[in-house]
């Protein structure tokens, strides 16, 4: 009797050798995609969205955390760098970048024991899981400094983050850029060209220009999406943000989301719409349902304002009446996009209505008055782009709005930082104004008075709805002022898409430039009261000590805390 | 063969014995006495000897080889020791026992009037703690010799030698209850490690068939709730926020959107529009736009929300039953109906119960039988314990919102400015159409056979099947401030756990000269095998629970669905010698297979053995005459656990989930590709949790009988404690998201003392007095850890509260301990420096000395465990009067009240806030108080960490029962055919005496399915016990 009645296999799930062919191996790399989105991993939550909207926009000068001060409390510490060790935010991360990492291993480990895939596919897939592998390292580095490199080689003992993981994420990316082919017929996958551009971005944060430049203009002439559309600057700015325009051809690696299929009731994960900004909608109205986090800072509004020739004030952009303000706002000439960037009151706020103002913010003292506006979704889209998302405070609505990670004006941006290093300003002008261009079409405008189009994310009719001004540089006159220049074009071009604190920090200006900021708004804001940026410290974020006290607990020391915590 | 005829009297009052059985010894020959206590036995040739038996009197036997009229008065039973009690496969007499055995008061136990086994067990069983929430039909915590492992620590129940439940047995069919507690439980193995409850139904006695009727009425009573703040209160603490925040009339921030900007706080006549007055041309009712303008009206006076969910509410119990039995066959047939009503409204808990036990005898030598136990029920509950459950938005949801708005819907936080809880009434009113139905069917059949004279042997085959089945629909809470504008969707679904147990078995007894030898081998085979499926669909154009069908969904649908299996085979044997009834040595061992464990480490040996002296029976003691039994008892033995192992626990193994594999590749929106993922990461040499268990006894019976008492002291050793994987090798960096085996990682140690002692007293002839006293106490240690000795868990959000650490007892409180609040900025520059120190807010004790409070100043600030619990039952009578009381009792615990991070600091939610902390909080006019400041933030100074604040002290005293019956005379009723007919009130819960300052004291563990330590003693709102008043009636014909 004994043998096989004790013989009681686990139902529901599949053993290594049953994954191990072709659809098997395929399927592990869809696996491996599906953490991109930085959802579906135990231990995930608000702070590991693909978005990075907590470390890369509430830790910068873009956005504050929003909500009631102690709602994500473990966000708030990124608003004024008090953040410790033992913070609950960090390992979220961590733990779902560390876990990409080993589903991509996975795909690795598999693929040999697969016998019946042809080898040139079999190329194909490590290509992708060494592409995905140094996108999730690349997460953790530009967050956490000091890394380990998880490779399918990795054991406890010869786990160090003392080491150097540039050349890892750099070889795994030259890997793909080898072996990937330009275009593949699901759109989603990762091509040679999104493998360039990583490799590039690689680059830029290691200030290894030429090398970066030569990639990008390869890329600005040569790219194309997996589609095989030639990459392009889309004529409508928000085109970027809809939903019913994803991967077009400025997307160059996004993160992919979809909704109504069974995965928002699925409580054994995330479930696969937006769920990183599920939080990131205003309160008590609009689109979403919830909760009045991510709010845009005043700086951001104010760093909007242009000139009379439609140029950015790059130094006193702060200064005069704010953009907005509640008694006596700003009347001046505005950049066009500031209103697909944030939600302000009396401005239409897609086809919701205009913009209500602090009857859609939580706490306003904390919060400050703007919305989000780039993860949200049109109120004609809602069920054809959104889901509900069962949550035990309520239905809240997923968006099938993909997170863009590299789009191409960001490409266009690094070609102009590069250029502008390599003293070449008339090409760092050209790059910048190409971004500046396409908003300079006033059908692209917000309109008041007219109906918006969410098929292609513009409003038809009405007038503007504020006084708008964009206009070309026509000059650099200095290397300085270009460099200054292209900074400014990123903070405005790609506000709000979690890129900021880490463009800061690798501008080498994050402590002049959030300090200082933290000084304009440090009696108003509670969260700012006591906020100071410290160098050789803040430039990453601690290490979670859950996971120094556990690698190190059997006496070897493989992870050192990052300096200063 | 000859006839023998007879009366049986009580020799105390000389009242004819109904039902007394009379036995011809060494036969199966017997008959029971009429209700005139008369009886007519054939006694075959060569048999003489009668036994009188009768439940309460001794036996008697009879020598009527020169007699065939006897006459047998029978002496009411003074000690319970040659009370026959089941331990497991065999069953010896009281006195006979070796190990830790609490022999439940099985009468005791029924007088309280609850709808769980486990409810009704607390306070019964020296060493046995039962903790329940005050929800009908909710899950209970059941602990034997207190919490050992991180897993699963619910005891084994065995009813009627089938693994079951006591959740859902109905009480009044239960026989008796023996709690297994240490080596004697080792012959259950691997079950064994939480000890064994073993519970054995009612049969049916010999003698003319009997019909009895049990039920009661009554009422739970609401109870007084929560001491929140009006409205008018509520306001003036959040100006006072606003003030100790520093800010002032004009500034950004100050005021509130409901209130105001002045000085002082206005009440506006209307929450919606926000903060409006009448006359505001939005108020107009016909502008009312339940999404864009939904007209409120502020409750000026403060909505006393505990108050609009509660109800006073019925509860009713009744059961009938039949019984018969002759030399050839028995049967016990029941049916049960209760009907509890929860006090929280529209939740309930109805059971129907059919209970059939019947046994024939074939012969002398042969007895087939079954037992047959089936319900339905139909119970949905709440979430319980979390800050979503109608309990905790009771006191979340702010005062000024009134129930509902002007047109007669739902109000709530939509109206701005007022937190993010939701309308506690809404919620549950909209649950009262939800379902959550169960039937199931426990029993067994057997069959044992007598041979070669010293021999029987049984079989037993029996099971429990378990089918589920639910549906519940989710509203969108339009009046909430959070998901106000989503889809509505309806879930359906259903389940069935299965399980048998096939036991046989084979007992051997003798008796040589002094010499008593029983000897016991057996197999068994346990299967588990369940499934589940469900369904979700969403956009459901009615909300009408008529329209709830999962094809009538029009919007997104998923299902999902499960399965599992595991078995264990295993064999045993048991000894038990006894040498003239003065020494006793039992052993046992057994031999256990699981299938959740890889094959080379699937098998444990799990032995135990037992020894007893009955010093009493030993010639010196003769002229001890104030003792009339005394026995000193020692055992070992070494038990396992297979914890929450489940089958996947040895293997790699991959699997797909829409939430975490799959990803949309094409760009579909809505099509993505399934995908795997690495969902297990396994751990082949995983394998049993080793229990090793110490016991030392010591049972007395004195003072004529009137005393008995039994002390136990007791040390429970866990090796290999299972858990999830801990140390490095597990970390994600090595294993990204796969799920982690139980391996066995840590050690633990329990030790502690049980006490039980009755007293029996008959004052006088219409005297009686009962008292039984039951002590528990246990004390916890971490032993082992690996990696960094410790790991943390428990609370709700970025809370977290408790440490299991080595050397302190699992889920230990850990935090900083306030000794008192910040009275000035003086106070705070004297003080050793501490991150957000304000004054009104908290000064922490600087534990390292070291001039500044960090996180190495975090210390033990409570413990969740009792020094003891304890229970004391009184049983009187005096004539046909009879009155009994019941009071449990637990000291020493703490409780962490994790309810005042939403009642004490209005910046951690804004809502509703606790009358004290709104009109004491400390304000610099104001610092004679514990309750902290009043800020627009948290700090770490205040509300961001865990302190030593939020520690109330969980002692209490409680009545569970008290009761007093009125038995009307038998020459009254007997005219009606009416055997005895008692009646009586009754109250539960009537009063609590304790000092903590939440709702109640006694709380369940978050998720007591879930067995394990983790959020024990942590308050996060809690469905509290209240007092209930019944009548009820006894009746027998």
């Amino acid at each position: 009797c004994s043998k096989d009645f004790l013989n009681k296999p686990p139902l529901g799930t599949l053993n290594p050798e049953i994954v191990a062919s072709e659809v098997g191996v395929q399927g592990v790399l869809i696996g491996a995609y599906s953490l991109v989105d930085g959802e579906g991993a135990s231990g995930d939550g608000f702070a590991s969205g693909a978005s990075n909207w907590i470390f890369g926009g509430v830790a910068s000068d873009d956005a504050n955390k929003g909500s009631d001060p102690s709602d994500v409390a473990d966000a708030a510490p990124m608003e004024d760098w008090t953040i410790t060790p033992t913070n609950g935010a960090i390992p979220q991360k961590w733990k779902l970048c560390y876990s990409g990492a080993q589903r991509c291993n996975d795909v690795l480990r598999v693929l040999p024991l697969a016998t019946d895939i042809p080898a040139e596919e079999a190329t194909q897939i490590s290509a992708q899981a060494r592409f995905l592998r140094a996108f999730y390292h690349f997460e953790l580095k530009k967050i956490f400094g000091n890394i380990v490199y998880a490779d399918e080689n990795l054991t406890l003992d010869n786990t160090t983050n003392t080491t150097d993981v540039w050349p890892n994420i750099e070889a795994d990316l030259n890997f793909a850029v080898d072996n990937l082919p330009e275009t593949f017929s699901d759109e989603g996958r990762v091509n040679k060209w999104a493998a360039k551009a990583l490799l590039a971005k690689t680059y830029m944060f290691q200030h290894k220009y030429s090398d970066a430049y030569t990639l990008l203009k390869d890329i600005i002439a040569n790219g194309k999406t997996t589609k095989g559309e030639k990459y392009a600057l889309l004529p409508h700015f928000y085109s970027n943000f809809n939903p019913a325009q994803k991967n077009s051809a400025e997307s160059v690696f996004a993160a992919q989301t979809s909704v109504q299929d069974g995965s928002s009731v699925d409580w054994g994960g995330d479930p696969n719409g937006n769920y990183g900004d599920i939080l990131n909608f205003p309160y008590t109205g609009g689109p979403g349902a919830c909760c009045g986090f991510y709010n845009p800072s005043q700086d951001l509004a104010d760093a909007f304002k242009t000139d009379a020739n439609g140029l950015p004030l790059l130094d006193t952009w702060y200064s005069g009446n704010h953009v907005s303000d509640v008694t006596t706002p700003y009347v001046g000439n505005l950049d066009p996009r500031i209103d697909w960037t944030m939600g302000r009151k009396g401005i239409p706020y897609l086809d919701w209505g205009n913009h209500p103002g602090d009857a859609w913010i939580r706490n306003p003292g904390a919060d400050g008055h703007f919305s989000p506006i780039k993860n949200v979704y049109a109120a004609s889209q809602k069920d054809s782009y959104t889901d509900v998302g069962s949550a035990y405070w309520g239905p809240t609505e997923l968006v099938a709005n993909n997170v863009n990670i590299i789009r191409f004006a960001d490409v266009i941006l690094w070609a102009a930082e590069c250029a502008a290093d390599a003293g070449d300003l008339a090409a760092a002008m050209d790059y910048v104004n190409q971004v500046r261009d396409r908003v300079t079409d006033s059908n692209t405008w917000v309109k008041k008075g007219g109906s918006y189009d969410a098929a292609n994310a513009v409003y038809t009719g009405g007038t503007n709805a504020d006084t708008y001004k964009i206009g070309l540089y026509t000059s650099f006159p200095s290397k300085d002022y270009a460099i200054k220049a292209v900074q400014f074009e990123r903070r405005l071009e790609l506000a709000m898409e979690g890129h900021r604190f880490f463009d800061l920090v690798r501008y080498g200006t994050a402590g002049t430039v959030l300090n200082a900021y933290y000084d304009r708004y440090r009696s108003i804001m509670p969260l700012k009261a006591n906020a100071h940026w410290t160098a050789g410290k803040n430039e990453y974020f601690p290490i979670p000590q859950g996971e120094i006290d556990n690698l190190n607990s059997d006496g070897t020391e493989r992870l050192v805390q990052n300096p200063g915590y | 063969q000859k006839t023998v005829t007879g009366t049986v009297t009580s020799a105390k009052d000389n009242q004819p014995i109904n039902g007394a059985s009379i036995l011809v010894k060494g036969t199966n020959v017997g008959t029971a006495t009429s209700p005139t206590g008369t009886f007519s036995i054939n006694v075959p040739a060569g048999k003489k000897i009668l036994v009188i038996s009768s439940v309460g009197f001794d036996d008697q036997e009879i020598d009527v080889s020169s007699q065939s009229t006897i006459s047998v008065a029978l002496k009411e039973k003074t000690s319970s020791l040659d009370e026959i009690v089941v331990t497991g496969y065999t069953a010896q007499k009281k006195k006979e026992i070796t190990g830790a055995v609490a022999v439940v008061n099985v009468k005791d136990m029924k007088q309280v009037p609850v709808g769980t086994g486990e409810e009704a067990l607390q306070g019964r069983a020296s060493g046995l703690t039962v903790i329940s929430s005050g929800q009908p039909g909710a899950a209970s915590d059941l602990r034997i010799r207190g919490v050992t492992t991180f897993g699963n620590n619910q005891p084994l129940v065995m009813v009627d030698g089938v693994r079951g439940d006591l959740h859902n047995i109905n009480v009044s069919d239960i026989e008796s209850i023996q709690v297994l507690k240490d080596a004697s439980a080792a012959i259950y193995g691997v079950a064994g490690a939480n000890g064994v409850i073993i519970v054995t139904t009612k049969k049916g006695k010999a003698g003319k068939a009997r019909v009895s009727y049990d039920g009661y009425y009554g009422v739970t009573t609401k109870g007084p709730g929560f001491d929140m703040a009006n409205t008018q209160e509520e306001a003036n603490a959040i100006w006072q926020q606003r003030i100790n925040s520093g800010l002032q009339p004009g500034d950004e921030g100050w005021g509130s959107k409901q209130y105001g900007t002045g000085v002082n706080p206005v009440i506006p006549d209307y929450i919606t529009p926000t903060g409006a007055f009448e006359g505001d041309p939005n108020t107009d009712p016909a502008t009312y736009n339940i999404n864009s303008n939904q007209i409120t009206r502020a409750n000026k006076a403060g909505t006393d929300w505990y108050d609009v969910i509660t109800r006073n509410a019925p509860t009713q119990s009744h059961n009938i039953s039949v019984s018969s039995g002759s030399d050839k066959s028995s049967y016990f047939f029941s049916f049960g109906y209760l009907n509890q009503q929860g006090i929280a409204r529209f939740q309930y808990n109805k059971r129907y119960s059919v209970r059939a036990n019947t046994q024939f005898n074939i012969g002398n030598k042969i007895r087939v039988g079954e037992n047959a136990y089936v319900f339905y029920k139909n119970n949905p509950t709440y979430g319980n314990q979390g800050e979503g459950s109608p309990f905790s938005v009771a006191f979340r949801e702010d005062a000024i919102i009134p129930v509902y708005d002007i047109a007669g819907n739902f109000a709530g936080t939509k109206s701005q400015d007022l937190g993010n809880a939701q309308n506690p009434y809404a919620n549950i009113y909209r649950s009262k159409d939800n379902k959550s139905n169960n039937w199931d069917i426990t029993g067994n059949v057997y069959a044992e056979v007598d041979f070669l004279k010293h021999f029987t042997a049984r079989t037993s085959f029996g099971g429990v099947v378990d089918n589920n089945y639910y549906y519940y629909f989710s509203y969108v809470g339009y009046e909430n401030a959070e998901g106000n504008t989503g889809a509505n969707s309806f879930t359906e679904g259903a389940g069935y756990n299965s399980s048998w147990t096939y036991t046989n078995t084979l007992t051997y007894g003798n008796t040589f000269g002094n010499h008593n030898v029983k000897v016991l081998v057996g197999t068994e085979a346990v299967n588990y095998y369940g499934r589940n499926l469900s369904g979700t669909r969403s956009n459901y154009f009615s909300e009408n629970p008529n329209y709830w069908v999962l094809g009538a969904g029009t919007g997104t649908q998923s299902n999902a669905g499960g399965a599992y299996q595991s078995s264990l085979w295993s064999q045993f044997a048991k000894l038990e010698y006894g040498y003239a009834g003065k020494y006793l040595l039992n052993a046992s061992i057994r031999r256990d297979g699981a299938s959740v464990f890889a094959e080379d480490v699937r098998y444990g040996y799990f032995p135990g053995v037992s020894a007893a002296w009955r010093i009493s029976q030993e010639n010196f003691m003769k002229g001890v005459s104030f003792i009339n039994d005394l026995k000193l008892r020692g055992s070992w033995g070494k038990m396992g656990t297979a914890g929450n192992v489940g089958a996947t626990n040895p293997f790699n193994l991959y699997s797909t989930r829409l939430g975490r594999s799959a990803y949309d590749i094409s760009g579909t929106s809505t099509s993505p590709y399934a995908g795997f993922f690495r969902s297990n990461v396994g751990n082949p040499s995983t394998t049993w949790e080793g229990d090793i268990i110490t016991n030392i006894g010591v049972d007395a019976t004195i003072l004529k009988n009137k005393i008995d008492f039994t002390v136990e002291w007791y040390k429970k050793k866990v090796n290999d404690l299972l858990y999830g994987a801990q140390g490095p090798q597990w970390a994600s960096l090595y294993v990204g998201d796969a799920g982690l085996p139980q391996v066995n990682i840590a050690d633990n140690q329990n030790s502690g003392l049980d006490l039980s002692l009755t007293y029996h007293a008959n004052v006088s002839k219409d005297f009686k007095l009962d008292v039984t006293g039951i002590f528990t106490s246990y004390k916890n240690k971490i032993v082992s850890i690996p990696g960094s000795g410790y790991f943390d868990a428990g609370g709700i959000r970025n809370v977290v509260i408790q440490r299991n650490e080595v050397g302190h007892p699992l889920g230990a409180f850990f935090g900083y301990d306030v000794i008192g609040l910040f009275q000035s900025q003086d106070d705070i520059d004297k003080s050793p420096s501490q991150p957000g120190a304000a004054p009104g807010l908290f000064k922490y004790r600087d534990v390292n000395n070291d001039g500044t409070i960090d996180a190495n100043d975090r210390t033990y600030i409570g413990s969740p465990h009792p020094d003891f619990t304890y229970g004391l039952n009184l049983a009187m009578s005096y004539k046909s009067f009879d009155f009994s009381a019941f009071f449990f009792g637990s000291k020493g615990n703490d409780i962490y009240n994790q309810t005042l991070y939403y009642t004490d600091f209005p910046d951690f939610f804004k809502g509703g806030i606790r009358r004290e902390a709104a009109v004491n909080s400390w304000t610099p006019e104001n610092t004679n108080t514990s309750i902290p400041a009043l800020y627009n933030t948290g700090s770490f100074s205040s509300d961001q960490s865990t302190s030593s604040y939020f520690i109330s002290k969980g002692s209490y005293f409680r009545c569970k029962q008290m009761q007093l019956g009125y038995t009307l005379p038998g020459t009254l009723l007997s005219r009606f055919g009416i055997e005895h007919l008692r009646i009586y009130v009754q109250s539960a819960n009537l009063f609590t005496i304790t000092k903590y300052n939440g709702l109640d004291p006694e709380l369940t563990s978050t998720d007591p399915s879930s067995a394990n330590a983790n959020n024990l003693g942590i308050d996060q709102g809690n469905y509290p016990h209240t007092p209930s008043y019944l009548v009820g009636i006894n009746l027998n014909f």
